[in-house]
């Protein structure tokens, strides 16, 4: 059992150790070089092409140590997804006011990405622990890391609070579940439980080890955090936190409910109550939808908008888990990728508008029509696509979502679920339409149009926002390209 | 003659509920960052304590998962402990206070 070959580890590792080895040469660049930030930006890129490369060079079914290192069609296919996120992140900061640090700025991201992949690549309760932390610590340090920004600083110690208590349960969880079952394979931990009833102790395990994950993807109401840490962090890693870092655990999140509890799966229908993991997500996700929608509704900062709005996002993904099968996992993982595009997207225009009006709150983004018609134009798409307007990805996502979860279950048991995702998105398209209300009708004042700095808006910036626009038009109209990959893709 | 209790499973279990719900009260009700931060530590103890148990009182073939995990998460707390304390100290020379109720820039 010992006997490995470490030349194969290496060789099926090898998308990680690209990425580990890409930071170490970025933070020695950042250490030699004070201000190199193009070339830190540029190395990094290129690491994060040639590990998508080497993803794509790896065997098709693979499984190490008792499932520490998967490989399958699912988990290659969101390294890559993870991968792209984390390299429109690294363009994100190319147009960031110089950093004092550039270099330990990107080895930070690249950190983030390989946590990123080890939550994806792992089916076994240590490996993802490890992940999960790994992502965590860069995720706080990336937060914090505007020194001369208070609000970074504080959004950076609240996250870390709130992040290492919720991780604190995650690990008692895990421990109790080691104690039930003596191993940390999800495979392994399911063959136990199917044998046993679903006792108090092991209600308690399951409850506690998917709180860390709650708060991963801010379901409410472990979402206090996310508003605070999307306002005060800088604009990549606040991209970063809305998208790579909700991708993963939404997949690692999939795989342990629905391979590691799935014979405590009990019942969410209306009628149909039964103990197990569904009832417990099923009131996160009823309870994000509600207060995410809500309070949105009365933010007037932009970030803080978007913060509210991926509470609710959330809870419209687990929908997706809580119908409980593959269906309703590939609809899941499909809509929280589509999801993370748009954020990037939404975020680089935030940044854009931040540096030149020095602010992000509705009134900066007043006249920016008339200023940059292309951001204006690609910011109300990734709004309507959020919001669930047709010919966009966001529409064919909710619409996937709900029809796997309607169908799912006898007698439509999750009619009660779909309901209030359909009126929370009814209600979100009025607060989408207010930030769009901003940038093409309401003029800017006197005082904020001088002070502007007519800066010419970054191109590099500009292209990326295109690009991401691009891509939720074309998987709105064709979502097969990615919809059926991802079916297929899942076990 | 002391007689020494012999551990048992139940008994360590008690031992580590009570570390992690003190931990917790810490956590939670406590103003200063620091003891927060000390509150957050004593939960991470505790699912240590609960892992080595467990790998302990296994009935006989035990392999060392248990130690194994215990190990790794003594790193990965102590490496959170660090960034803990630089962040706190990031958020202090701005605000001159360690007190969480007063960090008031961001709210709504």
């Amino acid at each position: 059992m010992i006997h490995m070959r470490y030349l194969q580890l290496l060789k099926l590792a090898s998308p990680e150790a690209v990425v580990v080895l890409t930071a170490l040469v970025v933070l020695s660049i950042g250490l030699l070089a004070k201000r190199a930030t193009f070339a830190c930006a540029f190395v990094a890129g290129l690491g994060l092409v040639c590990a998508i490369v080497a993803v794509l060079l790896l065997p098709d079914d693979e499984t190490l140590f008792g499932g520490m290192l998967v490989i399958s069609p699912l988990t290659s296919l969101f390294k890559i997804t993870c991968l792209a996120l984390a390299f429109f992140t690294v363009l994100l900061t190319g147009g960031e006011k110089v950093p004092r640090h550039p270099g330990e700025y990107l080895a930070l991201i690249l950190l983030a990405t390989v946590g990123l992949m080890l939550l994806v690549g792992s089916e076994e309760l240590l490996m993802i622990f490890i992940g999960l932390e790994l992502l965590g610590l860069s995720l706080y340090v990336m937060t914090a890391f505007d020194k001369t920004d208070v609000r970074s600083a504080e959004a950076g110690l609240k996250y870390f609070l709130f992040g290492s208590t919720a991780s604190a349960f995650t690990l008692f969880g895990i421990s109790l579940l080691y104690g039930m079952t003596g191993t940390t394979g999800l495979a392994a931990i399911a063959t136990r439980l199917a044998t046993t009833s679903i006792q108090p102790l092991l209600a308690v395990a399951i409850v506690m080890t998917l709180v860390g994950f709650a708060f991963k993807i801010a379901a409410a109401p472990f979402h206090l955090w996310a508003p605070d840490a999307y306002q005060g962090a800088p604009v990549p890693s606040a991209a970063f936190i809305a998208s790579g870092s909700k991708v993963a655990s939404f997949v690692v999140l999939g795989k342990i409910v629905l391979i590691g509890f799935a014979p405590a799966q009990g019942s969410a229908g209306w009628h149909s109550m039964a103990a197990g993991w569904s009832p417990v997500l099923a009131a996160l996700a009823a309870l994000s939808i509600v207060i995410g929608n809500l309070v949105a509704l009365a933010q007037s900062n932009v970030r803080r908008l978007l913060a509210y709005s991926a509470v609710a996002h959330a809870g419209y993904t687990l929908i997706g888990f809580v119908a409980g099968t593959r269906e309703g996992f590939s609809a899941a993982l499909f809509y929280t990728t589509i999801y993370a595009v748009t954020l990037i997207g939404a975020f680089a225009v935030v940044g854009v508008v931040r540096r030149e009006t020095g602010g992000d709150d509705f009134s900066n983004f007043s006249g920016l029509a008339s200023r940059s018609p292309a951001l204006a134009g690609s910011m109300a798409v990734f709004m309507l696509s959020l919001a669930g307007i047709p010919p966009l990805a966001g529409f064919f996502g909710k619409f996937y979502l709900f029809s796997t979860a309607l169908q799912a279950g006898t007698n439509q048991a999750l009619l009660w679920l779909v309901a209030l995702g359909l009126v929370g998105s009814f209600v979100s398209l009025y607060y989408y339409l207010l930030v769009l209300k901003a940038i093409f009708v309401d003029v800017p004042s006197l005082s904020g149009a001088e002070s502007m700095r007519h800066a010419p808006s970054d191109f590099l910036q500009c292209a990326t926002v295109t690009v991401l626009a691009a891509v939720v038009v074309l998987l709105g109209v064709i979502p097969n390209v990615l919809a059926s990959r991802i079916l297929g893709a899942v076990p | 003659m002391y007689r020494i209790m012999t551990p048992t499973l139940p008994l360590v279990l008690i031992v580590s509920a009570a570390l992690f719900s003190i931990g917790l009260l810490a956590a939670l009700s406590r103003r200063h960052a620091i003891f927060i931060l000390i509150g957050i530590e004593m939960m991470l103890a505790a699912a240590n304590l609960n892992f080595i148990a467990f790998w302990r009182f296994a009935p006989p073939p035990h392999p060392s998962t248990g130690v194994m995990i215990a190990i790794f998460s003594i790193a990965i707390s102590a490496a959170e402990a660090a960034v803990g304390l630089a962040m706190v100290i990031a958020v202090y020379r701005h605000y001159r206070t360690t007190n969480v109720d007063e960090y008031d820039q961001l709210k709504g």
